[in-house]
């Protein structure tokens, strides 16, 4: 059995391959750049879909945040209340005020003292009984004690803080009596607690749902270009050439998407601050509403590249056959 | 440099696509794989780029044994085998050029190089007036020719084709034979899976036949 004989011509001279033009890291990185730009915008649609779900996503996750961070800010503004008083049984001369002012402000947890003589005390009093003066006819200033009146630091106005703080004022000479909300703390306490546990949980089951949408839109879209990716093995390229450009296309869109949910974000704010007067009866600034901290903004944007990164990553695993 | 050794292949829970086949194409030679409609034509040319692996037997390409190639090095194999596929593979919101460039791409071609060498293919495909158009742009014929141009752009050493001229008329069947023929004569080892008996009797090539899944006969040069 003798095969065909059309004997290819041995000496013809194939083309010189030139040089290649990704080499080094700069080299194909820049490749892999332009080749994600170019496939964002020959698939507008399908970009425009994954940037869209991202933005929405985070959006409502950053609004979640931005009211918990609003929340816990104002009630935490409540804890201003968080006041201990320092009785004394007798009127310290006004140098044992000042020693005394200098060893409680060095106590841990000290934010201000303020020191209440007796006339200020009865003062406060007669200011307080406005219109019944004559109940305090008779009343010398010396029936009401002389007192330091202090406030705590925010990171000591816990319950065991705070008694920790009481039991190291009662050591200072001088002192008879230390009286503080004790119950109000511990509610106060439970009450921030249960709201820091509650958004900890809404905001873990918020960050599940965003990842589960956003990792099956991405999923989505790479199925739409799956012949994209059969072809591209198909004509030779390894594993880390077909999915770079789809990851650097990931990690784009997720920033996009990131931005545009924070710029959507800043509107929000700005839109409810302008009428919260109206429909709240609130005072922004003196309420002290504030837009979310720059290192939230990073943790958002952050979380934006990551679920694109991500999302695209684990949809690329089913759909690369190489 | 390609040889198959009693080499089967089954889909699962279905009868054997390929049933103990063997055979051996030189380097150089222009073979025509023909038989019915589900022979098993179409499994034979994806165990030569790797796309299938054999249930039993081996496969080799240019004394490569696929069999026992680890999956990290399919790539380069695939570097050296141009196809054209039966339906085409243009991925339609790319342009001409951009599809032709795909497999130099691959190769870490710089851009100005690509551009010159598809130029040039695209030219000798007669399609230098399509370049920047889409696939879904052109017709059958000239889709067929994008797909063949993207095939040899990087001279491989073999040349595959499922049912080349399945949707042609006559003249693009000559057209595309002729671009077939060129590329032998280059030194590419063609092999082209058709049941276009026209085709065939006129190529006067080796022509090898499959008839459910079995070798049933390999015949020489036709006149």
């Amino acid at each position: 059995m003798s095969r065909a004989k059309q004997q290819p011509a041995a000496n013809v001279k194939r083309q010189v391959r030139p040089k290649l033009a990704q080499e080094g890291y700069s080299g194909r990185l820049g490749y892999f750049t332009a080749r994600a730009v170019a496939n964002l915008r020959q698939n507008p649609f399908v970009s425009a879909v994954t940037v869209g779900t991202i933005s929405l996503a985070l959006l409502i996750a950053s609004l979640f945040l931005l009211v918990y961070v609003n929340l816990e800010g104002m009630a935490e503004g409540w804890s201003d209340k968080v006041q201990v008083t320092a009785y004394f049984d007798k009127e310290p001369a006004p140098l044992a005020v000042t020693v005394l002012k200098g060893n409680i402000a060095a106590l841990p947890g000290t934010a201000k003292v303020v020191f209440v003589s007796q006339v200020e005390a009865e003062k406060r009093l007669r200011g307080r009984l406005k219109g019944q003066e004559s109940l305090l006819e008779g009343i010398s200033p010396e029936v009401l004690p002389a007192s330091m009146e202090i406030s705590l630091d925010r990171k000591h106005r816990d319950s065991a803080s705070v008694a920790a703080y009481v039991a190291a004022l009662k050591l200072l000479q001088g002192i008879s009596e230390v009286q503080y909300g004790e119950e109000w703390v511990k509610r106060f306490n439970s009450f921030m607690n249960m709201f820091r546990l509650m958004g900890m949980l809404l905001g873990s089951f918020l960050a599940i749902t965003v990842l589960f949408i956003v990792s099956n839109t991405i999923k989505l879209t790479i199925y739409a270009r799956k012949e994209e990716l059969e072809l591209l093995g198909l004509v030779g390229a390894t594993r880390f050439f077909i999915k770079a450009p789809f990851l650097i296309e990931g990690v784009l869109q997720g920033a996009l998407g990131a931005l545009i949910s924070l710029a959507a974000l800043l509107a929000c704010y700005f839109a409810f601050l302008k009428n919260a007067a109206n429909f709240l009866g609130v005072n922004p600034v003196a309420a002290g509403l504030s837009f979310l901290p720059a290192s939230h903004l990073a943790a958002i944007l952050l979380g934006g590249v990551l679920l694109g990164f991500i999302g695209s990553a684990t949809s690329l695993k089913r759909f690369i056959n190489v | 440099m390609i040889q198959l050794h009693n080499v089967s292949m089954s889909y699962q829970a279905e009868a054997p696509a390929l049933n103990d086949v063997t055979l051996k194409i030189p380097k150089g030679d222009f073979v025509f794989l023909t038989g019915p409609s589900g022979a098993g034509k179409s499994t034979l040319l994806k165990l030569i780029y790797a796309e299938l692996s054999p249930s039993r037997g081996q496969v080799l390409i240019d004394g490569t044994n696929l069999t026992r190639m680890p999956r990290s090095q399919v790539p380069f194999l695939r570097r050296s085998i141009g196809v054209v596929f039966q339906d085409y593979k243009l991925l339609p919101n790319r342009t001409v050029l951009e599809n032709v460039a795909i497999t130099l791409e691959v190769l870490g071609w710089g851009k100005r190089d690509i551009g010159k060498k598809v130029f040039h293919i695209l030219k000798q495909m007669g399609l230098e007036d399509k370049v920047n158009a889409t696939p879904l742009r052109l017709s059958g014929g000239e889709q067929q020719r994008v797909a063949l141009a993207r095939a040899l752009v990087n001279d491989p050493k073999i040349l595959i084709a499922d049912e080349p001229t399945g949707n042609l008329d006559d003249e693009n069947k000559e057209q595309i034979l002729s671009i077939f023929k060129e590329a032998n004569i280059r030194g590419t080892t063609v092999l082209v899976a058709t049941h276009d008996r026209r085709v065939i009797e006129n190529s006067h090539r080796r022509v090898i036949r499959l008839e459910k899944g079995r070798l049933s006969e390999v015949c020489d040069v036709q006149s």
